[in-house]
């Protein structure tokens, strides 16, 4: 599709920008080659679809507005299977909606980049509760792989290594976005073209005569192989063969959906990706994700001048879960503190990993806007008195 | 630089949000530093409440808020009303004082800056803020008024440009009659 457009302005938008961070995801999806857009109007992701409505046709893509989010799923899974590069973007309820589509891209293996501006339940505030449902939303057994950024400059940064991961796995891929984030201006700095990196997709060098699309080796993907170019290509949500075709058999539907879950958890340590902040000496430690991050180094730098060793993991893969650096962690420490803005929903993921080695406390807000340094220096200096 | 944190408050159509994009624009692109605009607005095009929130740092800025903000700008009334408690005791209050009649005794330093009624004399009420951002870049000078200027040419409607920078040269006008600086702030 790229061939017979007129390209009206550069896929890199290099240089620094002042930018709402709704934009920094599409001007990171472009970056990375994204050439298949398909969305559906929800604040607060309305600036992606805006944005891309603009862009992407001018640099030879194609944006279409679906008539709802399972138009926009489908059809971004559809434009995938035929090669494209493909996003949606919702929010929270429309993100409800895309599960079934979800679970159909993780059964076909399907790279596609699903963009999830959580809001608080029908109104456009501050919230982090999706973050289960990006986990465990669709039906049947899968693997997601989750990204959370905490600024604009990660929503360029993470939209396109959730493109190479998406790509590379041949795996849904969320941006676990959020209002805070969304609908904030900040600096951003995108680079010259040059040092983007950019996954390639791993296309079969087999003939359509020998071309299975399910035959893979152990957790990895198949190799791939685009619809409509003479290769028999058959992508069912049930259990299937190697050749694609519907059947029943138990040790093939446990085999298969080994591979399709061992692609991602035999690779957690290549996916997971985390910052360490002030770890070294610290007696305590705060686990925090997205934007909640933020007043969460704040509260550090407050509580480091009264003298409290803390430090925080930041989580930039929310899932799969980095299991074995949370454990080393919590077997170093004396207490850890999850942070997160919802009714303590992670939190109950990272007690699953450390409390067998320390005591960890909830430190979680609901109110439809981000925690303040001070709330959570406080809730540290209760906890620890 | 210690982190500056201003708050602009009025109703929509006053340009509120524009003000603080602009300055954040210029502080990031000409200032080369760091800043964070937040903003909460009704869903009415025009006459609902409207704020935004901007940070600038020489720093990364972590959290997007600050409880209490340096300088708070009031353009209606019921803004001041509701936002008063958030400037810090020695902060800046900016109001118009066509449109905010009543302001309780306070600590912090008050600047009546006749935006409104300058902008209206200038040909178009609807650039008040302007005189606005031309009074605060006085006050603040993370960037220059050229910087300024530049950025406004690039952000408002072609036919408006002359407008709106003659009412930003008003503010800092204004500002160089009060002979106020930056230490002011502190």
């Amino acid at each position: 599709m790229d061939k017979n457009l007129k390209h009206k302005s550069n896929r890199v938008n290099s240089g620094i920008h002042f930018m709402l961070g709704n934009y920094a995801v599409v001007e990171g999806a472009l970056a990375v080659g994204c050439n298949y857009f398909a969305g559906y109007p929800i604040t607060p992701a309305n600036e992606i679809s805006e944005l891309m409505s603009k862009r992407l046709p001018e640099v030879g893509g194609i944006f279409v507005q679906g008539e709802d989010e399972l138009f926009s799923i489908y059809s971004i899974i559809g434009a995938s299977l035929a090669g494209a590069k493909v996003m949606t973007a919702t929010a929270s309820a429309g993100f409800n909606y895309m599960q079934e589509g979800i679970g159909y891209a993780s059964a076909v293996e399907a790279p596609c980049v699903i963009v999830d501006v959580q809001r608080c339940r029908g109104e456009n505030f501050a919230t982090q509760a999706d973050v289960m449902q990006m986990r465990w939303g669709a039906s049947g057994d899968y693997e997601s792989i989750v990204l959370a950024p905490s600024t604009a400059q990660e929503l360029f940064d993470f939209t396109i290594l959730a493109f190479n991961l998406a790509e590379e796995f041949r795996n849904p891929v969320i941006v676990m976005s959020e209002t805070t984030i969304a609908l904030m201006r900040e600096r951003v700095k995108i680079p010259e073209k040059e040092s983007i990196e950019i996954y390639k997709r791993m296309y079969t060098s087999l003939t359509p005569e020998e071309y299975l699309p399910f035959k893979a080796k152990n957790n990895s993907p198949p190799e791939f192989a685009p619809i409509g170019e003479g290769y028999h290509n058959l992508y069912t949500l049930n259990y299937h063969n190697e050749d694609g075709t519907i059947d029943w058999d138990a040790q093939g539907y446990k085999k298969l959906y080994q591979r399709i879950t061992g692609k991602i958890r035999e690779n957690k340590d290549k996916i997971c990706k985390t910052e360490l902040c002030f770890l070294d000496d610290a007696d305590v430690a705060i686990i925090a994700y997205g934007s909640e991050v933020r007043p969460a180094l704040d509260a550090i730098e407050m509580a480091r001048n009264d003298g409290i060793k803390i430090g925080m993991l930041k989580l930039i893969t929310v899932w799969p879960i980095h299991e074995n650096l949370i454990k080393d962690i919590a077997k170093n420490v004396g207490r850890i503190f999850a942070v997160e803005m919802n009714i303590g929903k992670y939190a109950r993921e990272i007690e699953r990993i450390c409390l067998p080695f320390c005591p960890v406390s909830h430190i979680t807000k609901n109110e439809g806007i981000i925690h303040t340094k001070e709330e959570i220096y406080k809730a540290i200096k209760e906890d620890l008195s | 630089m210690k982190p500056l944190s201003v708050r602009i408050s009025g109703f929509g159509g006053q340009g509120i949000i524009l003000t603080a994009i602009v300055l954040g624009t210029a502080s990031v692109k000409k200032g080369n530093l760091y800043a964070v605009q937040t903003q909460s607005y009704g869903s009415e095009a025009r006459g609902g409440e409207c704020q935004s929130e901007l940070i600038i740092s020489d720093k990364l800025i972590n959290s997007p808020t600050t409880k209490y903000k340096d300088i708070l700008i009031c353009l209606f009334q019921s803004a001041l009303d509701k936002y008063l408690s958030t400037l810090k005791k020695t902060g800046i209050l900016i109001v118009d004082p066509k449109l905010v009649t009543e302001i309780p005794s306070i600590d912090a330093n008050i600047y009546k800056v006749p935006a409104t009624e300058t902008a209206i004399k200038i040909g178009n009420r609807i650039a008040a803020n302007m005189v606005i951002l031309g009074f605060l870049q006085k006050l603040i000078k993370v960037v220059s008024e050229d910087n300024l200027r530049e950025i406004i040419s690039s952000m408002v409607p072609k036919k408006f440009i002359d407008i709106n920078l003659k009412a930003f040269n008003a503010g800092v006008s204004f500002a160089k009659d009060l002979d106020i600086t930056k230490e002011d702030i502190e």
